[in-house]
């Protein structure tokens, strides 16, 4: 099964995480960083990056986008996923609707094969090129979520097709109809099996949000920059942006971690 | 026309294999089943007996041939086959049970759905069966939590929620531990004590002696034996019948 060649979480890497965290304290240590100086040259520039004017709330309004925007098109790509997923296995089951199947692959192919930045650009600049009035976040949440139901649409697929063919066979024979099985006995474990693997996809779509920026929008990334843009500083701003999200993905790991715990209760 | 509750009349199956070759699996079988009889099919691995149940409700399409159930002729294109499982239940060697659902659930999931019951003449009906089958206390159990014969006997009882007019079993003990099979069979002997119409695809040739009204051997997709089983266990007359027997029965 093809999913993002993205990686979510620190794995069996914390110990490696640790050796490279004393490192860069050792760093740290070697170039002054702790002397009283420094130090308060650290708080004077902290202040000015983030507490001077309020600037931290540019980071939380930035980090509202970033939210919204990956729910958005999480909702999207779940629906666009799921409604691909089905046509290309229900093609394959015996239900040929040609075109759509057609439809589904070519959109799966292109959708997959061309950088999501070139994708939000062209979303953007040529096809809502003259609906200026629009919100640029609907925008973006409709490029990222088509472009999340691509990926999504493999991962189905894979979940579906590793349940066992008896289980349609098995509803079929009690005279349930192919669209009845699907969604009674087929959907719902194959929806189990892939919980993990969603979820992934779309901590991954939380990081690639980041290029929102490119089309005008103020999202967590754009935020750091902006900070940057007032003060001239050119380190604390997107380090802390850095921190925020890895502390959002980091969380949301633990939360896929417990999930997949909580699935496999209670199954031998 | 005959009194057959189902009619076979030439069916034949090709399977097309990945590398374009034609693999034909039934050479002509023309055959019926009465109401309220029991047909076990026998033979070798790979002659053709499942292929031929599986043909029955159309799991597999028929290359050629009619079926005709209840005077419905099932083969024909315009022949709605939901319509047509639902009178005639199947029994699959590996259960099948849908492992999200509960054992109550399995039962109702496909009279309530169709809309023949509502959920709570499907919930009587389900306990019902399951009192049936020796299972009345695994109700709310999950299919996981059951051994293989107890999956089995659950099978049975989802197919029979359906009140179907005849039942296929597709070697439903084959995949059993050999002390697990004993209770399937006992409650298979329930149902055709009771009048259940059966078509039986099995290697328990004393099962198959003893509840059978008529044996078929099946070789090379075509019937090659047909009788009662005193006639088709005891006094076979085609040789590769008899080779079979003296294999299978020596075990």
């Amino acid at each position: 099964m093809i999913t993002r060649n993205k990686r979510s979480g620190a794995g069996r890497g914390d110990i490696l995480l640790g050796i490279v965290g004393v490192y860069l304290v050792y760093l740290l240590y070697a170039s002054g960083f702790f002397t009283a100086a420094a130090w308060q040259d650290f708080n004077r520039r902290f202040y000015q990056n983030f507490i001077k004017d309020d600037r931290y709330m540019m980071l939380v309004d930035g980090l509202k986008s970033t939210v919204f925007m990956t729910s958005g098109a999480t909702v999207i790509g779940v629906i666009v996923g799921l409604i691909l997923s089905v046509i290309r296995v229900a093609y394959k089951g015996g239900v040929h609707i040609p075109v759509l199947n057609k439809f589904a692959e070519t959109y799966i192919t292109v959708l997959r094969g061309t950088p999501a930045m070139v994708q939000l650009l062209i979303w953007n600049f040529t096809i809502f090129a003259s609906a200026r009035d629009l919100n640029t976040q609907y925008i973006a949440i409709l490029a990222f979520g088509l472009n999340s139901g691509a990926y999504v649409a493999e991962i189905f697929r894979g979940g579906i097709e590793s349940i066992d063919p008896g289980q349609m066979e098995a509803a079929r024979s009690l005279g349930l109809t192919y669209g009845s099985s699907m969604r009674h006995v087929i959907l719902p474990q194959a929806l189990r099996n892939v919980v993990p693997m969603l979820f992934n996809e779309f901590i991954a779509l939380l990081k690639e949000t980041s290029i929102a920026g490119y089309i005008g929008i103020d999202d967590l990334t754009r935020a750091g920059q902006n900070i940057q843009a007032l003060t001239l500083e050119h380190s604390q701003p997107l380090v802390m942006v850095a921190i925020i999200y890895l502390i959002i993905v980091l969380f949301l790991t633990h939360l896929v971690r417990k999930l997949e715990e909580w699935l496999s209760r209670g199954r031998r | 026309m005959s009194d057959f509750i189902l009619e076979v009349k030439d069916l034949h199956k090709t399977f097309t294999l990945q590398d374009g070759r034609e693999l034909n699996v039934l050479n002509g079988i023309s055959t019926g089943i009465r109401k309220g009889e029991k047909i076990a099919v026998i033979g070798p691995s790979g002659s053709g007996k499942s292929t031929f149940l599986r043909c029955l409700n159309r799991m597999e399409e028929p290359t050629s041939g009619v079926i005709t159930f209840k005077d419905e002729e099932i083969t024909s294109p315009a022949c709605n086959i939901n319509l047509v499982r639902r009178h005639m239940g199947m029994v699959f060697q590996h259960f099948y049970l849908f492992p999200h659902l509960t054992v109550r659930q399995n039962l109702t999931l496909a009279p309530v759905d169709l809309k023949l019951m509502t959920q709570e003449e499907a919930d009587a009906k389900a306990k019902e069966l399951l009192a049936r089958v020796g299972l009345a206390d695994k109700i709310e159990e999950w299919p996981d939590r059951l051994s293989g014969g107890q999956k089995q006997r659950v099978a049975i009882a989802r197919a029979m929620a359906m009140n179907p007019d005849m039942l296929l079993f597709d070697e439903p003990t084959s995949a059993l531990d050999p002390e697990m099979i004993g209770e399937v069979l006992d409650v298979m002997k329930e149902l055709a004590d009771s009048g259940m119409t059966m078509y039986l695809v099995t290697h328990e040739m004393g099962f198959a002696h003893k509840i059978a009204d008529r044996v078929l051997f099946i070789d090379k997709g075509v019937i090659s034996e047909e009788g009662t089983p005193d006639e088709v266990f005891d006094h076979p007359k085609q040789p590769r019948t008899i080779e079979f027997l003296s294999k299978v029965l020596r075990r």
